[in-house]
């Protein structure tokens, strides 16, 4: 999908189906630069299972879980660049992601997604175990994040053929009808 | 989508309507001049503050309602 449609959609990605524990999204500050980049500051509140194990660990019944995001969006070189990192009350699990989209440099109707995530484990000195489970679950999530923008573009393209329609419908042409049906 | 005050999410569902509007239509096409969703930003966001404040949610560096310097207050 070509850059502005890959922008749109991120600005607008939650709620989708493939990202179930995001339960909240706020602005917290909003401005354009100088330079002419919009800058946003997002927070996101997210509700996970989070495992028994962990739970014992921590110590604590909250299970929210807060990611504070700062995004980048320059409309002149075409890049939206993301920078989120969790923050929760207890801070000992804390990870670190930075996604940056452009348009694809040989195709442009395309969009390339560049993604990085970095996993801190601080104080006690968790298993491995936990540490692949979450890595395994970022480069799923990485997966999940492509296929949840995708979900979000066909959703505002539906909306806007759904409201294409409803302006046709008063015209009540069947030549309107066979070209909607037609794509 | 919710927000993280559920007292804002009407807020924020105006807001977000009109920014989602103007990114699509006006920034991304590089009209970036004047915004139309001040009015609505502002409230909104002094909706989010008391919500922050009050559910103790730790925001690092973060200077809200515009360029407001040294204001940090060590409270309780």
């Amino acid at each position: 999908h070509p850059w502005e449609t890959v922008t749109t959609a991120a600005m607008q990605k939650y709620p989708n189906p493939m990202n179930p524990s995001v339960v909240g999204v706020d602005v917290l500050q909003r401005h354009v630069d100088a330079g002419g980049k919009l800058h946003s500051h997002r927070l996101l509140s997210t509700e996970w299972g989070i495992p028994a194990i962990v739970k014992s660990l921590i110590g604590t019944c909250r299970t929210k879980t807060y990611i504070q995001e700062h995004s980048v969006v320059d409309p002149v070189e075409k890049t939206m660049e993301l920078k989120s990192s969790n923050i929760s009350f207890t801070n000992l699990v804390s990870v670190d992601e930075r996604l940056v989209y452009k348009p694809h440099p040989q195709e442009p109707d395309k969009t390339v997604l560049t993604q990085e995530a970095i996993i801190s484990v601080k104080g006690v000195s968790l298993s491995s175990y936990l540490e692949g489970l979450m890595a395994n679950t970022i480069s799923s999530n990485a997966k999940k994040g492509r296929e949840a923008l995708e979900w979000v573009i066909n959703r505002l393209n539906a909306e806007i053929e759904e409201f294409a329609a409803s302006a046709r419908g008063t015209m009540r042409n069947p030549m309107a009808a066979a070209a909607f049906v037609e794509k | 989508m919710n927000s993280v005050g559920e007292a804002c999410t009407e807020l924020k569902r105006e807001y977000d309507q009109c920014f989602n509007r103007w990114f699509a239509e006006k920034f991304l096409k590089g009209e970036s001049a004047g915004d139309p969703c001040g009015q609505l930003f502002k409230r909104y966001q002094l909706c989010v503050q008391k919500a922050i404040k009050e559910k103790d949610i730790p925001i690092e560096g973060l200077e809200f309602m515009g360029p407001s310097k040294g204001k940090t207050e060590s409270s309780s």
